[in-house]
C-alpha cells in the first residue's frame, strides 16, 4: 500500500498553550485547561530526586516522599487520603534521580480544597518520630520487594557499574544500613534544603476552565515559601544537584538466583535533558532501533535470527546525562550471539544510512506516542509541571517540531557514534 | 472528620449504533480533544474457551492475527501501521479475545479495514505459528521469576482447577507445544460465535460502515453478546504453597465469587473499594500504616464473565510470615464478622465514582471499557447504572454478600520454607483454615 509523506503535525491538533503564573515568592505555577477531562490533576514537583542526597543520605529522597503521607503540622496522618478520596480523588508521588512529584487527581468541584491539602502536606510534613519507626518498615519492605525481582536486581547492578562516581549509580531507594541510621531531624533538614522556590513548580491540569488560580493560591503554604534571597541564586534557576556523568563502558557478567532467562543488559550515555533537540534525536534514533516489530533490533534479533524473546531499548532522559538501556531477554546460550548481532546492526546503520521512510516511520512512532500521551490530565499535568521545573516549559507543539530538525545524515553524524558497542556498559545477567 | 462530597459524574453519552452486515454491533462516541481514534473489537472466547488439552490457544490464535492477514504479510501489516505511528495488537485474556487499535484520526482509513481482515482471513503461516509459540513458550517461563505470579498461579490453578480459568492466558508449557495450524484454524473459524462488539472513541472517520465492512469482503458471522453463563468456581477452602528462596513472603487468600452480570457483583466492587482502593482503604491502613507490613497490599478482583476471584494480596518480610498471616486472616474475617459503617460504605462510594471518572479520561479506556461492558451482554449505560444503584445499598446488603460469596476463601503462599511453615501454622489455627486441607506442598 503507497504511503504519502505527512508531517507528524496533523492539521486537526489544536494545542492550547501552557499558562504561567509566577508567584511573588518566585515560585511558578504552569496550567493547562483540556476540553473532555472529567477531572483535573494537581501535580507539584520539587528538584529533591536522589541525585541531591549527601554522602550519609542515601534513601532520604524516597524516604521523605513516603513521610510526606504521614501528615502535617496541621493533618493528621491519614486524613490527607480520607479527604482526597471522600472527594472522589486519588493520589501518588514518585522520586526520581533528578526529582520527586506528588500528584492528586480530583474532580473538578474538589479542586480548591485539594489543592490546600496537597500544598499543606508536601510543604509542612510532620515527620512524627513513631511514623518515622513505621514507614521505615514499609521502605524497607519495598526494598525487599524489588530485591525479590531478578531483572531488578540486573538493572541495579548495571547502573552501579556503569555509573560508579554518580548519584544515578545509587538505588533511589537507598540501602538498609542507610535507612536505619536515618532519623527525622535530619530528613527535616533534608526538606528545609530541597522544597524552596525556584526549586519547586506546581501544574494543574485538566478541567480547569473557571478556575481563578490566584485565588486559589492566596494565602496557600506554596505562596508563603520563603522567597529566596536573590543573592544566593544568581542568574536563572538554580543548576541540577551532582556532577556530570560520566558513563564507565566496560564487560561484567552476574550470576542470579531464580533468573529463568538471561539478560544482556546494555547502558549509553546520551545527551543530558537540557539539550531538547539532542533528546528529540535521540528519541528518534532508540525508536528507529528498537520500537515496533520492524525496527532495526527487534526485527533482527526476535523476528529473523530468534535469538530473543524481547529486546527492548529505553531512553531515560536524566539532567547529568540521559541514559539508553537496552534490555535482551534470551537462552543463555543464545548470549554471544545476540551481543554478536546487537554490534552488527549499529555497524550496518554506520555503513548505510537508513531509509528516509524508515526515519519517518521512527518519527510518527515517536509523534504519536506523544500526541496519544496528551489526552489526560495527568500526562500533561506531568510534562508541564516537569518542563516548569526545570525552566523548560514551551507550547505543546514544539516536541513535534523538534522531531523535522533531525535528518538521516545528522543522526549518522551526532548521535549514532554514541550508541557503539564499545561505549556501552555491558552487564550479562546468567542464572545461577 | 471530614465530609464525604457527593459529586456527579456526567453519564456517558449514548453512542451511534449501527451492525456489521454479519450481526456485529458497532457503538461509536465521538470525542474531541487530541485527533486520535482508539477501537476495541472485544470477541468473546478467550483462554476459558481453549479446549481440554490446548490450553494457550487463543493467546496464540491473538499473536498471530497480526502476523499476516488478508492480502499483507506480517512484515507489510507491521510497515504500515507501524509505518503510521501508529498501533494495533490482539491480546487474549480469560474471557475474550480483542483487537485493539490507537490511531492518529487521519490514518483510520487506512488502517480500520485491518480488522476484518484480521478476524476473517488470518494466514497462520506455520512459520509465524512457530515463532510466536516459541515467544509464548519463552515468556511462560520468564514469568516464573516473579514470586506474584507463581503464587497467583497456584491459587488460580485451586479455585479453578483444570476448568476454563485455571490458567494463565499464555497457556501450560507443555500444551502450547502441541498447538499446531489445524486446531489455530478451528479456533479462527470460531471467532465471534460467541459473541463480538465494536466499540470506536474519538475522531472516527467519514464512511465508517464501508471502511469496517469492505465491498469486497466476505460477511464476518459475528452475533451480538449475550450475557451467557461463564465459568463456575467449585473449590473449597485449601492451603497451597510454593517454595522459592526470596526475602518476602507473598500471601494471596481468596475465593471465586460471581460474574460481572450477577447483581451481587456490585456490592463486592463496594467491598474493593473499601479494602483496597487508594490509601485509606482499610487493608492499606491497617496492614501498612498500622503494622508496617508491606509495601504493596490491596485487593485483585478482575471482572469476569464467570466466577470472577476475589483475592486479597500482600508481601511481607519472611521473617514476619506469622503476624502478616495473622493480620490478613483477620482482616478478612471482619469482612465476614461486621458490616461497613455509614462512614466507610460513603467513603467507599466516592472512590467507586472516582475510580469510574478516572477510567473515562481518554479514548482508550473509554472503549475499552465499554467493549468489555457490551461483550459481557450488559448495555451501554451499565456502568452509569451501577454508580446508580450503589447509591442505594445499605450496610447490611453488603455484608450479606460477603457472607454468603466470601465465606471460603483459600491460601496461598511463596517464599523461603520457614515462612511457609509459619504462615502455615497460623492459617491451620484460624477459623478460615482449620479443616482446610493442603494441597500441592513443593
Amino acid at each position: 500500500m503507497p504511503q504519502s509523506f505527512r508531517p507528524p503535525l496533523q492539521a486537526a491538533d489544536s494545542f492550547e498553550d501552557p499558562r504561567l503564573l509566577r508567584l511573588p515568592n518566585g515560585v511558578e505555577v504552569v496550567s493547562l485547561n483540556q476540553e473532555q477531562a472529567p477531572l483535573v490533576c494537581l501535580d507539584f514537583w520539587c528538584r529533591a530526586g536522589s541525585a541531591g542526597e549527601g554522602p550519609d543520605q542515601a534513601g532520604m529522597a524516597h524516604f521523605l516522599e513516603h513521610m510526606v503521607f504521614k501528615g502535617s503540622e496541621r493533618l493528621e496522618a491519614g486524613e490527607f487520603d480520607r479527604r482526597v478520596e471522600s472527594l472522589g480523588g486519588s493520589s501518588n508521588a514518585a522520586t526520581g534521580f533528578d526529582d520527586v512529584h506528588f500528584h492528586v487527581l480530583v474532580p473538578p468541584e474538589g479542586v480548591a480544597e485539594a489543592l490546600d491539602l496537597l500544598l499543606d502536606l508536601v510543604l509542612k510534613p510532620r515527620l512524627d518520630p513513631g511514623d518515622f519507626q513505621m514507614e521505615r518498615q514499609v521502605v524497607l519492605e519495598e526494598l525487599a520487594q524489588s530485591e525479590d525481582q531478578p531483572e531488578e536486581v540486573a538493572f541495579q547492578r548495571l547502573l552501579s557499574l556503569a555509573c560508579p562516581q554518580h548519584p544515578y549509580g545509587r538505588p533511589i531507594l537507598g540501602d538498609r544500613s542507610a535507612l536505619k541510621a536515618q532519623n527525622p531531624e535530619r530528613m527535616a533538614a533534608f526538606h528545609r534544603n530541597s522544597y524552596r522556590p525556584r526549586r519547586c513548580s506546581l501544574a494543574l491540569a485538566g478541567a480547569i476552565d473557571g478556575l481563578v488560580l490566584d485565588d486559589l493560591l492566596a494565602g496557600s503554604a506554596l505562596a508563603d515559601l520563603e522567597p529566596v534571597p536573590s543573592s544566593a541564586l544568581p542568574g536563572a534557576l538554580p543548576p541540577p544537584a551532582g556532577p556530570d556523568l560520566a558513563l564507565r563502558p566496560g564487560v561484567h557478567e552476574l550470576r542470579l538466583p531464580r533468573l529463568e532467562a538471561a539478560r544482556l543488559l546494555m547502558a549509553w550515555q546520551l545527551p543530558a535533558a537540557a539539550d531538547l533537540e539532542a533528546v528529540a534525536g535521540a528519541d528518534l534514533l532508540t525508536s528507529l532501533m528498537a520500537e515496533g516489530r520492524r525496527s532495526r533490533l527487534v526485527q533482527r534479533l526476535r523476528e529473523d535470527r530468534r535469538l530473543v524473546e524481547s529486546v527492548d531499548l529505553d531512553l531515560n532522559v536524566l539532567e547529568a546525562g540521559s541514559l539508553a538501556l537496552l534490555e535482551a531477554v534470551c537462552a543463555p546460550e543464545q548470549v554471544a550471539a545476540v551481543e554478536e548481532q546487537i554490534a552488527e546492526v549499529w555497524r550496518e546503520l554506520c555503513c548505510t544510512p537508513p531509509a528516509e521512510s524508515e526515519l519517518e516511520r521512527a518519527r510518527r512512532l515517536v509523534a504519536n506516542g506523544y500526541r496519544f500521551g496528551l489526552e489526560s490530565a495527568s500526562s500533561v499535568a506531568g510534562l508541564i509541571g516537569h518542563q516548569c521545573l526545570w525552566g523548560r516549559l514551551q507550547p505543546l507543539r514544539h516536541p513535534l517540531e523538534l522531531l523535522q530538525r533531525w535528518s538521516v545524515e545528522r543522526l549518522g553524524a551526532e548521535l549514532l557514534p554514541l550508541l557503539a558497542p564499545e561505549r556501552a556498559c555491558r552487564l550479562l545477567a546468567l542464572p545461577a | 472528620m471530614s465530609s464525604t462530597t457527593t459529586t456527579t459524574l456526567p453519564p456517558l453519552p449514548q453512542p451511534e449504533r449501527f451492525q456489521l452486515p454479519g450481526g456485529c454491533p458497532v457503538s461509536v462516541l465521538r470525542r474531541g480533544g487530541p485527533a486520535i481514534l482508539s477501537a476495541r473489537l472485544w470477541i468473546r472466547g478467550g483462554s476459558a474457551a481453549d479446549p481440554p488439552g490446548q490450553r494457550g490457544r487463543s493467546q496464540l490464535l491473538a499473536g498471530l492475527l497480526s502476523r499476516g492477514c488478508g492480502e499483507l504479510s506480517g512484515d507489510q501489516l507491521a510497515d504500515l501501521v507501524e509505518g503510521l505511528g501508529d498501533d494495533l495488537r490482539c491480546e487474549a485474556s480469560e474471557d475474550a479475545l480483542v483487537i485493539s487499535l490507537k490511531c492518529a484520526s487521519d490514518d483510520a482509513p487506512t488502517l480500520l479495514p485491518l480488522l476484518e481482515a484480521m478476524v476473517q482471513r488470518p494466514w497462520l503461516d506455520p512459520d509465524q505459528i512457530s515463532l510466536e509459540r516459541q515467544l509464548n513458550l519463552q515468556t511462560l517461563a520468564r514469568l516464573r521469576e516473579d514470586p506474584f505470579q507463581q503464587a497467583h498461579d497456584l491459587l488460580q490453578s485451586h479455585l479453578y482447577g483444570q476448568g476454563p480459568y485455571g490458567h494463565d492466558p499464555l497457556g501450560v508449557e507443555e500444551e502450547l507445544a502441541g498447538l499446531d495450524r489445524s486446531r489455530l484454524l478451528e479456533a479462527a473459524a470460531d471467532l465471534g460465535g460467541q459473541g463480538a462488539a465494536l466499540v470506536l472513541v474519538g475522531r472516527p472517520p467519514r464512511d465508517l460502515e464501508q471502511l469496517l465492512h469492505p465491498a469486497d469482503a466476505p460477511i464476518w458471522t459475528a452475533r451480538p453478546p449475550l450475557a451467557l453463563p461463564g465459568q463456575q468456581g467449585e473449590a473449597s477452602p485449601a492451603l497451597v504453597r510454593e517454595e522459592q528462596d526470596t526475602e518476602q513472603l507473598v500471601l494471596l487468600l481468596g475465593a471465586s465469587t460471581v460474574p460481572l452480570g450477577d447483581p451481587r457483583s456490585l456490592a463486592l466492587r463496594l467491598l474493593q473499594c473499601h479494602l483496597g482502593v487508594g490509601m485509606s482503604s482499610r487493608l492499606f491502613v491497617a496492614l501498612r500504616e498500622e503494622h508496617g507490613l508491606a509495601y504493596d497490599v490491596g485487593v485483585h478482583a478482575p471482572a469476569r464473565c464467570g466466577a470472577s476471584p476475589f483475592v486479597f494480596h500482600l508481601s511481607s518480610s519472611a521473617e514476619r510470615a506469622t503476624e502478616a498471616t495473622r493480620e490478613l486472616l483477620s482482616e478478612w474475617q471482619r469482612l465476614l464478622d461486621q458490616p461497613l459503617s455509614e462512614s466507610e460504605l460513603a467513603l467507599a462510594l466516592a472512590k467507586f465514582r472516582g475510580a469510574s471518572a478516572a477510567g473515562r479520561q481518554t479514548c482508550g479506556q473509554i472503549a475499552s471499557r465499554q467493549a468489555m461492558v457490551l461483550g459481557h451482554g450488559l448495555g451501554w449505560s451499565y456502568a452509569d447504572d451501577a454508580l446508580r444503584r450503589a447509591g442505594s445499598l445499605d450496610p447490611a446488603t453488603l455484608h450479606a454478600v460477603a457472607r454468603q460469596l466470601l465465606g471460603r476463601p483459600s491460601l496461598s503462599l511463596c517464599g523461603p520454607p520457614q515462612a511457609l511453615n509459619a504462615a502455615a501454622q497460623v492459617w491451620g489455627a484460624h477459623p478460615l483454615g482449620r479443616s482446610s486441607p493442603e494441597q500441592g506442598v513443593s
